[in-house]
Formats: structure tokens, sequence, C-alpha cells
């Protein structure tokens, strides 16, 4: 069971799209997917129609695996579940300590209700206002959007810097460029600045900035199911590519 | 396809169509229908004696697909990719091992075929978000039709899965999927080899007689098509089981007719037995083929692949000989001749005809069963062959007795008896195989000429090869007719056959 994170120290840049189109994509490639909307404002799962869940009682939802898989709606696509969380900073902080700790036990827990998952694909919530140190070590891999502007370089420069001062691994970063817009040379000048400066760490893959992705609030659905042949769906298709080549088991 | 989806797939059958728009499943859900879609052919399979469909399963061939209904757990599936058609003809899969049941001397024929459409249906709540969704796929043969209903519970839903569950149940969909047979050909008569025939109060030997007789002669009628067709070997066997059990109770039930009528009618079942004889042992041969290739070395081999190809080529002759008999006009007149005549109530009667069934069969059973006692007590490792031979026969007429009898006496008792019984035939029944497939291959060396000289010499070293290898066994099969006696020769079942059949005195 892997665990991939879509995570940012910035708000808006994308994790979101990034964490529906990927986790969409996964489950088309085969895989069995749960999909975990860990904002409170339910994005993800708005984009798979599905309802927030109730208020849980906070204290017991993650002793209690029932309760964590009564919560678990299938999405309308094979193979891809979402678990809408609705969590607060504090329930969300002790969920992935959680998925740390007892990775294995949650694993088994999962299989016993017959959710046997290939991958987790947490979509993290904006506003941590630290840097959040259980996603790190809760993650096999964190997929980073990254707005090729200049403030944004100067964040990215900043979860770096963490990761070198706290002893993690850099590796685990995936970074990849999102909302990119060719026509600006600000863009451009950036993207080959940030691949220079960090070397082989950027995905290859980038993600435009598109009027399909932003309309996935209208289709409350993937962008892949509905403009798989346009350049954003073949973006997330490329990115999709990237990361279970490099990183699936 | 999602019929052998097995996780979270509910599998119904339902005869002819159901409209879900009229069955307003959802409640507050909002029901989607996609437009049906012509989805192919379809054939459904079983064998003969319906065996798939009396164990509640169905065999569907979808498109290029083969898929098992009604088995235990998930749903096999495979290629529909075969190269004949009984059950080791199926490509390796699923659904074969999943037949491992089934008669491997049984074809696999086409009970219906026809034409699919599929379906799609999805219950949506008002977010538009799917709740349940549900795969309907219409059979449609030129005698019924019935509906396969596969619905998907999606995690987080069960509402919705249990609401359509229970509008689909009050409509009458339910689990039985071996059911579809019953309605894609309705009115199907069922095949029984081994007709049970009622034998109730007040029944006399004659009544018996006669009930037996007519119910085989249907038996032996009913496989008159597939012999034609040359489906499998069993129609033929089956054809003549049914024979032969009417001339046993021609030969066994003394008295019920007069002995000159019970002549004429054991002449009349002879003389329809008689052209049957030739197929069947080449039958018989030709079931042996992998067998024999077994008991040879390869070097051998040649000699016995050009022995079957004489005996293919004379089996397929036979075939088409009796098949054009089973065709001709002559023959249908002689059946409905004796059918008649068996199907009036006024044949003559014998001077035992009016006994009562039971007390007359119980005379009968006891007679016979000291008889094979008698035989089989004086038999030891001196005694020639043919009285083993007048002890097979003997047992198979006492088995034959009691079989046709034995819904007059209770089951347990008979069971005592019978099963020993049955043990001991198998060992005389092999022992006398053994022996006439010798005495056949002798006859084939004598008889045959290969195309040159050198086949005849490569098939008669086969066959010295298998006369040898036969001869063993046969010796083998001897020395166990002694212990298997003595099991049947037992203080219980003596015991049991005496409380059955001579209950007066015991
Ligand atoms: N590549 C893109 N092109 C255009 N709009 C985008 C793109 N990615 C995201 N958006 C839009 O930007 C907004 C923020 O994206 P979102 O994925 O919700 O970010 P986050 O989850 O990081 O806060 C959303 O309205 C979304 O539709
Ligand atoms: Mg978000």
């Amino acid at each position: 069971m892997e665990v991939i994170a879509c995570y940012s120290n910035k708000g808006g840049v994308g994790k979101t799209a990034t964490s529906v189109n990927l986790a969409h994509a996964l489950a088309e490639g085969g895989k069995r997917v749960l999909l975990c909307d860990l904002d409170p404002q339910g994005a993800s799962s708005f984009y798979f129609r599905v309802k927030p869940s109730k208020k849980l009682d906070e204290a017991r939802f993650f002793e209690d695996v029932a309760r964590f898989t009564k919560a678990i709606r299938a999405s309308d696509f094979e193979r891809l579940d979402i678990l809408p969380a609705n969590m607060s900073f504090r329930e969300f902080d002790a969920f992935l300590a959680r998925v740390r700790n007892k990775r294995s036990r949650l694993k088994k827990a999962l299989k016993a209700v017959g959710n046997d998952y290939d991958v987790i694909v947490l979509d993290c919530p904006p506003n941590i206002s630290a840097l959040s140190e259980n996603v790190f070590k809760a993650a096999d891999r964190i997929i980073v959007p990254v707005i090729p502007t200049t403030l944004s370089a100067r964040t990215f420069e900043q979860l770096i810097e963490f990761f070198d001062e706290n002893g993690l691994r850099r590796r685990k970063l995936a970074p990849f460029f999102s909302m990119v817009e060719a026509r600006k040379s600000l863009h451009l000048e950036t993207m080959k600045e940030m691949r220079t400066r960090y070397r082989k760490l950027f995905l290859d893959s980038a993600v435009p900035y598109s009027s399909d992705i932003e309309r996935m609030g209208l289709h409350r659905a993937p962008v892949r199911s509905y403009a798989a042949k346009r350049p954003a769906g073949r973006a997330y298709a490329a990115l999709y590519e990237e990361v279970s080549g490099k990183g699936a088991k | 396809m999602k019929l052998n989806k097995p996780e979270r797939r509910t599998l119904l059958v339902l005869p002819g169509r159901i409209d879900l728009g009229e069955v307003q499943p959802g409640g507050p859900l909002r029901l989607e229908l996609e437009p049906p879609q012509e989805a192919g052919a379809f054939t459904l399979l079983d064998d003969f004696s319906q065996s798939l469909q009396r164990s509640g399963r169905a065999l569907l061939q979808l498109g290029d697909e083969l898929i098992l209904l009604g088995a235990d757990g998930e749903v096999p599936s495979q290629s529909a990719a075969r190269d004949g058609a009984f059950v080791h003809d199926l490509a390796p899969g699923q659904v074969r091992d999943a037949l491992d049941d089934i008669s491997p001397l049984r074809a696999l024929l086409e009970v219906a075929s026809g034409t699919a459409q599929v379906q799609q249906a999805a219950l949506l709540d008002d977010e538009d978000k799917t709740q349940v969704r549900a795969e309907l796929r219409v059979l449609s043969s030129p005698e019924g039709e019935v509906t396969l209903i596969a619905v998907e519970h999606m995690r987080g839903y069960d509402k919705a899965h249990e609401s359509l569950l229970a509008a689909l149940a009050a409509r009458g969909a339910h689990m039985e999927q071996g059911m579809i047979g019953e309605w894609l050909a309705p009115g199907r008569e069922a095949y029984v080899s081994k007709p049970v025939v009622p034998l109730g109060e007040g029944r006399t030997a004659h009544d018996v007689a006669v009930g037996i007789i007519r119910a085989y002669l249907g038996v032996a009628r009913r496989n008159e098509a597939g012999t034609i067709a040359d489906h499998d070997t069993e129609f033929l066997h089956d054809y003549r089981v049914a024979l032969r059990k009417i001339r046993s109770v021609l030969s066994l039930f003394k008295g019920v007719f007069p002995d000159e009528e019970t002549a004429r009618f054991k002449a009349a079942f002879s003389d329809l037995m008689a052209p049957t004889g030739q197929l069947r042992d080449l039958d018989v041969y030709l079931l042996e083929k992998d067998a024999y290739f077994n008991l040879l070395p390869e070097s051998l081999h040649d000699g016995l692949a050009e022995m079957f190809r004489q005996f293919q080529e004379e089996r397929d002759a036979a075939q088409r000989k009796l098949a054009r008999r089973f065709r001709s006009r002559a023959y249908a007149a002689r059946m409905a001749e004796i059918e008649a005549e068996f199907a009036g109530g006024d044949l003559p009667r014998g001077p035992k005809a009016d006994l009562p069934a039971h007390d007359y069969a119980s005379a009968l059973i006891w007679k016979r069963y000291r008889k094979v006692c008698k035989i089989a007590r004086g038999i030891d490792a001196q005694t020639p062959d043919d009285e083993v031979h007048e002890l097979r026969i003997g047992c198979k007429k006492l088995r034959y007795l009691v079989e046709f009898f034995a819904p007059l006496f209770p089951d347990a008792e008979l069971a005592t008896v019978l099963k020993p019984l049955k043990k001991l035939q198998d060992n005389l029944g092999l022992f006398n195989d053994y022996s006439v497939q010798q005495g056949a291959l002798r006859a084939f060396v004598e008889t045959h000429q290969g195309r040159t000289r050198q086949d005849d010499i490569e098939t008669a070293l086969a066959v010295g090869g298998l006369v040898t290898v036969l001869h063993d066994r046969q010796k083998a099969e001897r020395a166990r007719v002694a212990k298997r006696f003595g099991k049947f020769d037992s203080d219980e079942v003596r015991e049991a056959a005496r409380a059955l059949f001579h209950g007066s005195e015991g």
C-alpha cells in the first residue's frame, strides 16, 4: 500500500486538482485507490459528487476501523473510493500519525472489510500553518504542485530547507510545475532556473493553466472523463505515467 | 463485462423482460436508463440428461466468452474456444474446472440460442452521484426470454442497493440462475435413464411388467434422435440398456405373460437390439483408445494407431448404417406397433399375472438371491472362468430385479444389499471386460487387413502386447472375486436380504 500525498505549503496551487486527477488516472490504470479528502471544505468530494460525511465523533473516529470504513464511498469510477473526511487540523494530524505508525494495521483493517487498496492518495488541506512533519513521514511520495512564479519559488525553497534541516529525505518530494502559462516568459524562465537548481527533483511533466481544469467544478468529474484528448487531460496522463513509473512498487 | 465481476455483484434472473421505469425502484433517487445495445449471440448449453440445470447451474456462451451461472461463489468464466462437444474439449479455464462433475461421456448440447441485448441502468441522487448500478442482459430465443440482472453494490450506498434489490425481487427476480433453461426453452421433457415405475397398492405382477416395459420403451425412443445425430456414445448405450432391461423383464418375470407371448416379445426386442451391437462394440473400443496407448510402450504405438484408424472407419460406417435404420419408415412403423401393443390395456395374461406385485417380487428376488449365493460360494481359485461369467450374469439379473421393484421396499435395507452387490458387480464387470477385449482384439487381427503388410505386422505386435496386459488384469480381477463376494455374503447383508425378500419366514 503506497501513500501519495498532494501537498504544498502554499494554498490554491492545484493540490486538489492534482489529487482528483491523479487518483482517477491511477484507478484507470488498474490500481485500487482510496482518495482521502482531508480538506474540511470537501473539495475533492465535491468533484466526485460525494456528499460530505456527517461530523463523526472525532475522538473515536480513528480508533474504530468500522467507523472509518463506513465513511468510505464508492466513486462513480471503477476501483476508486473516496473518504470524505471532513476533518479539523488536529484530527488531520492524528490521522496522519495513525497512517504513519500503524500502516500495516490500517492496511489489515481495510483488507478485512474488503478494501485492499494499492494506493492511498491524500488531498492535504490548505492553511496548514506549520510544515506538517506528519505528512512528510506518512507519505511515500509527496507530490508538490509549484506555480512557476518568483513567490512560489521562494515557498518551495523553504520546503527544501525544512527537509534538509530536519534530516528528511528530499527524494520523497516529487514537485511539478502547475498552472503553467507557456506565453509568460517569467514562467518559462522560473521553470528553467528551478530545474537547474534542483537537479532531477522536478518531474518532467507539467500541468498547463487550462480552462478545462477550471471547468472541473462544472462537470464535477475528473478532467480525463470529459477532456482526455485535450492538453489538460494529456498532461494528467503524463503526470500519472511519471508518478507510477517512478514510485510504484 | 460485469456478469463475472464477483465483488459486490448480485446476479439475479427473471423470466421475460422488466421495465425498470415502471418498477420505480429508486424512491428519492432518479433512474437513468441507457438505451439497450445489441450484444451479439448467446447459446445455452447442457448435456442430454440436463446435469447442469438439475444442479441449479446454467452454462452460457455469450459472444466469445463462456460463463457458468449458479455455481457456488464466483461466476467462473473463460474463453469459449473449444475443439469438440465435451467438457474436456473446452480450453483450460475456470469453467472447465467447475464442470469436472459432468460425465466425460456426455456432449454439451445446445439447449437454446438467440441474441442478447445489454442495457445499463443507474440510480442517482440529487447531486447526480450514482448510488447503485445495474446491468440488464436480455437473452431472447425463439421460444422464450430471460433477463439477467447484475446489480452492483457501491460502497457506502447500502440503502440504494437494498431498495433496488427489493424492487426487483417484488417483480419476481431471484438468484436461481439454473432456471434460465426453463424459460429460454420451455416445455422440454426431462430425460431420466432409470425411470421409477409406480408400484402402488393393488398392483399386480402384470401391471408392474407392463409398466416397466412401457417406461423403458420410452427411454429407448428418447435416445434415437441423439444416436442419429451422433452427439455422444451415451445415446446408443442408454438405448441398448433400456431394451436389455425390457428383455430381462420378459425373461425374469416368468408366468406374467403366456409363454408363447413372452417368446414373441423377446424375439421382437432381440430384433431391435441386434443391429445396434456392432456400433456399440466399436464405440467401446474407441473409448478405450487413450487407455490402450497408456498400456503399451511407445514402440508399439504405430500399430495401435493403425488399429484405431481402422476401428474409426468401421465405426463411422456402422453409425451411418444405424442412423439410416433409425430414420427408416420401417423402423418407425415397427416401434409404433410395439408401443401400441404395450400401451393397450388388454395384453394377454399368464398364470402369475394377477399375483400382488410385492409377493411376486419377493419370491423372485429371494430365489435369484439364493441362486447367486450358491454359485458364488462354489467359486475358488480353481473354478473355471465360465462359472465366474455365470455369477456375473446372475448378479446382473438380481440387480435388475431389485431395481425394478425398489419402490416396494424400504430404502435403507435395500441399500445394505445393493452396495456390496454393486461392488461385486464392478469387479465381475472388469473381469468380463478384460476377457471380452482380449477376444475382440484377437478377432481383429484375424479379420482385418491393413493397407500394407507392415501395417499388419505392427498391429499384430500391438495386439499381442495388449492381450498380455489385459490377461494379467483379468487374472487380478479374478483373484478379487472371492473376497468381494465375501463382503456381499456377510451376516448383515444376509439378514437384510432375508428380512426384505423372505419376510414371512424370517
Ligand atoms: N492547471 C490549472 N489551470 C487552471 N485552473 C486551475 C488549475 N489547477 C487548479 N486550478 C483552479 O485553481 C483553483 C485552486 O485549485 P485547487 O486544486 O483547489 O488548489 P488547492 O487544492 O491547492 O487549494 C481551483 O479553482 C481550480 O479549479
Ligand atoms: Mg484543496
